[in-house]
């Protein structure tokens, strides 16, 4: 095969938020920067699966670099929520106790340590509890508020930093996974399996669970990831809730949450489970039902609440326990960015910003002449007689997905769409609306419906053309519409 | 502005065309449907063996005189009138942009959505190819094949239709019946699906009949277990629904708001189509006949 040559000055591995912002981050100086993603679309890790809040960091280790960092990303969000116009609300989180133990783990530990992290919670009775959260547990016997917790749309998020980061110059290359990484003492060599060798002053190596791997294509060893699996439950039927409800946490996790949606429904979720496989996203009958013994304590009506889906996320976990934010052990043009547990969508704006201050340090960065600060409103266009509804459960609009196909980052496969625009994310799950999404695909980037993946290789919803005719009506003559009389 | 129109039909499947052929509609009648032809989502299932009488229903339909129809057109709300004197006000999206559509009377035939695998919380993992019938009859009246092996689940004889139609694409069918007909034994187990495996294409369905687990190998599962009300539109609307989430609906059709009545699926989601055509058929001869 032929190798296609192509150099620029910094190559991010990696289409997850942490990546994404870090290319956004970039793409402010005068340098080429590109990213790599091995899915066929940007957000398909652990990215697009999690519980989609905003942290104070209030219960992150004292003293970490996370702590550090989720701390600089309070200041940060509001001018990316402003600029990226992502859909962001302040809830605030109510962390419930259910018994005096619990209460007493509140003020042992919880309060001192969000001091720590210079986050004040405020004291709630279980009446002033159930007064603001009346869908609470009223067993509860009081809790804390951390009010400048929130919750966002995570792939918004990656998508918006990826998306601005193109406009302002940067490349991404998709279903390219990195299969070889050679040191050299000017350049780094990244071989991909797609047959590319990108040459790179610099690499960043934002690859999530595969972090470690990546880190040994170059020879370097000094850490690994272990993934950790949660399971999320989603329903429509909200009871009210408005907040986002916490447990008293556990040595290992979070526990098990109650979340408002940012676009409407609630999440429940997630398990803690340690799993071999990095890859291993299936939900499990013992995992959904621990979820409703979990949200059972914090919110009863949970407990039986219609889902529309469920679906499982895989986080990494650091053997370091915390980020790992450094030059690799075998070149210091090789830069780990790994080990960012769930803490990632929170922390990315000030990882951004502290990686690129690293690449900056080390390459003698300018600020470019002409960055645009804000990124257009694309899914917000409206096309004129294109207003029809395509998604029934959700009406979302052709004029909606139209935007979303002719936007400057096209979604790459169904879910990149369902992602952009909500369609194929209610009650049917797409059944009734997927073949106008492929007609739509086909006739606006030409793709060929056999080649259009739902999500990873080999995914594709189309396995084949039917020989001979298919016996439907539609393919028969129209129906006529003509009046009687 | 306008006169509102008397009646306003949601929905042109096959509930909408009977009671349009028994004669409900007058001249200030306006259908609407989120399809771009009529006949529901059984359109581009048929002909099918089995299904003569909705066949020749859609194919030899003609609208009546005078009467108003909107295609891809989607009904995305309701207000209802505040007294007999003032319309119902429909909200619908056309290519244009959302209208409003005022009648005196409504006629909610919106029909339903299949279950997915989602809504019965079916553990394992989220493969391409677990799919519902009417993804499967959309691909194939595009000519696009959905599997290569295919397993059928479901009772309903719009499922059996759907096996058929696969088998004759060419696609190797297995149909698994949740619950197997009463034999001379006595009754049968049923059979559970207990987990999906595969990734990124599905693999097998496991599945579990008398305590006992198997797995059938497929690269598609085409779940039928059963139908769900289309009513999400209607939240917030006042018009009464059940906890499964279809219309409820008197003896005459009518809704809990006076001058809105509902027939066929989203009045009863595990209907037959031929309970569609006579329940078509009954509100036609009810709201001609006076009922106000």
């Amino acid at each position: 095969m032929e190798k296609k040559i192509r150099h620029v000055d910094v190559l991010v591995i990696g289409g997850g938020v942490v990546g994404c912002a870090i290319l956004r981050e970039l793409s402010r100086y005068d340098v080429t920067v590109a990213l790599l993603e091995r899915n066929p679309d940007i957000c398909d890790g652990t990215s697009k699966s999690n519980s989609a809040i905003i942290h104070t960091g209030f219960d992150a280790p004292t003293g970490s670099l996370e702590a550090k960092l989720l701390l600089e990303a309070r200041e940060l969000w509001p001018e990316v929520i402003d600029s990226l116009h992502i859909p962001y609300l302040q809830t605030g989180a109510l962390m419930v106790a259910a018994d005096n133990e619990e209460l007493s783990t509140i003020e042992a530990d919880i309060i001192p340590k969000a001091e720590r992290n210079a986050v004040i919670l405020q004291r709630l009775t279980s009446a002033e509890i159930v007064d603001a959260a009346p869908y609470v547990n009223p067993q509860t016997v009081g809790g804390v508020l951390v009010e400048g917790e929130g919750i966002i749309d995570p792939f918004w998020t990656t998508r918006a930093y990826c998306e601005h980061a193109v406009l302002n110059g940067a490349q991404v290359f998709l279903g390219e996974a990195v299969t070889g990484i050679t040191v050299e003492s000017k350049n780094q060599l990244v071989h991909t399996s797609g047959g590319m060798v990108i040459t790179a002053a610099l690499v960043v190596n934002a690859a999530g669970l595969w972090a470690d791997e990546v880190a040994r294509l170059a020879g370097d060893n000094s850490f690994h990831l272990t993934p950790r699996k949660g399971q999320f439950i989603i329903t429509e039927q909200d009871h009210g809730v408005s907040q986002i409800i916490l447990p008293v946490p556990s040595r290992i996790s979070k526990g098990i949450l109650v979340t408002p949606i940012v676009f409407g429904g609630v999440l429940l979720g997630p398990t803690a489970e340690e799993v071999t496989a990095k890859n291993d996203l299936a939900t499990t009958a013992e995992g959904l039902q621990r979820i409703r013994t979990g949200v059972s304590k914090l919110v009863p009506a949970m407990e039986q609440a219609l889902s529309v889906r469920q679906f499982a996320g895989v986080r990494a976990v650091s053997s370091t326990g915390d980020y790992i934010i450094r030059p690799s052990t075998v070149s210091h043009r090789l830069l780990h960015v790994a080990g960012i547990r769930s803490t990632g969508l929170s922390a990315s704006p000030a990882i951004a910003a502290y990686v690129s201050a690293l690449v900056r340090d080390e390459l003698g960065l300018s600020l470019r002449s002409h960055f645009v600060e804000t990124l257009p409103e694309y899914l917000a266009d409206d096309y004129p007689d294109e207003g029809d509804v395509i998604c029934l459960c959700r009406s979302i609009t052709r004029s909606e997905i139209l935007a979303a196909l002719r936007s400057p980052l096209p979604p790459n496969t169904l879910d990149g769409l369902k992602r952009r625009t909500g369609a194929m994310l209610g009650d049917c799950q797409g059944n009734l609306c997927m073949p106008r999404l492929i007609d739509l695909f086909q006739q606006q980037l030409g793709r060929d419906p056999l080649s259009l993946e739902k999500n990873a290789a080999h995914s594709s919803p189309v396995v084949g053309y039917v020989s001979g005719l298919a016996h439907s009506v539609l393919n028969q003559a129209p129906l006529s519409l003509e009046r009687e009389g | 502005m306008d006169d509102p129109y008397d009646l306003a039909i949601v929905g042109a499947g096959l509930s909408a065309l009977s009671a349009l052929r028994a004669g409900i509609a007058n001249e200030r009648t306006v259908v609407l449907d989120y399809q771009d032809a009529p006949g529901g989502f059984l359109r581009s299932a048929l002909p099918a063996p089995g299904f003569e009488d909705a066949w020749e229903l859609i194919s030899t339909f003609r609208l009546p005189q005078g009467v108003t129809a909107y295609f891809e057109a989607t009904a995305v709300g309701l207000l209802p009138a505040f007294n007999a004197s003032e319309p119902h006000i429909l909200l619908v999206r056309l290519k244009q942009g959302t209208v409003e559509i005022r009648a005196r009377r409504v006629l909610i035939a919106c029909g339903g959505l299949e279950t997915t695998r989602e809504q019965a919380q079916i553990p394992g993992s989220r493969p391409a190819g677990v799919i519902t019938p009417v993804l499967v009859h959309q691909l194939l009246a595009r000519g696009y094949l959905p599997g290569r092996q295919a397993l059928v689940y479901g009772g309903a004889r719009y499922v059996h239709a759907t096996a058929q139609r696969l088998a004759a694409a060419g696609v190797k069918v297995t149909l698994i019946e949740p619950a197997a007909n009463n034999s001379i034994q006595g009754e049968e187990p049923s059979t559970e699906i207990a987990e999906i495996v595969g990734f990124p294409r599905l693999q097998c369905v496991r599945l579990r009949r008398a305590g006992q687990l198997f797995d059938a190998p497929a690269d598609s599962l085409v779940y039928g277990a059963s139908m769900v009300a289309n009513t999400l539109w209607l939240k917030g609307s006042g018009v009464m629904t059940r906890p499964d989430g279809a219309i409820q609906v008197d003896e005459q059709y009518r809704t809990n708001v006076p001058g809105i009545y509902a027939v066929g699926t989203v009045v009863v989601p595990s209907l037959d189509h031929i309970d569609s055509i006579t329940m078509g058929k009954e509100v036609a001869s009810l709201l001609t006949g006076g009922l106000s």
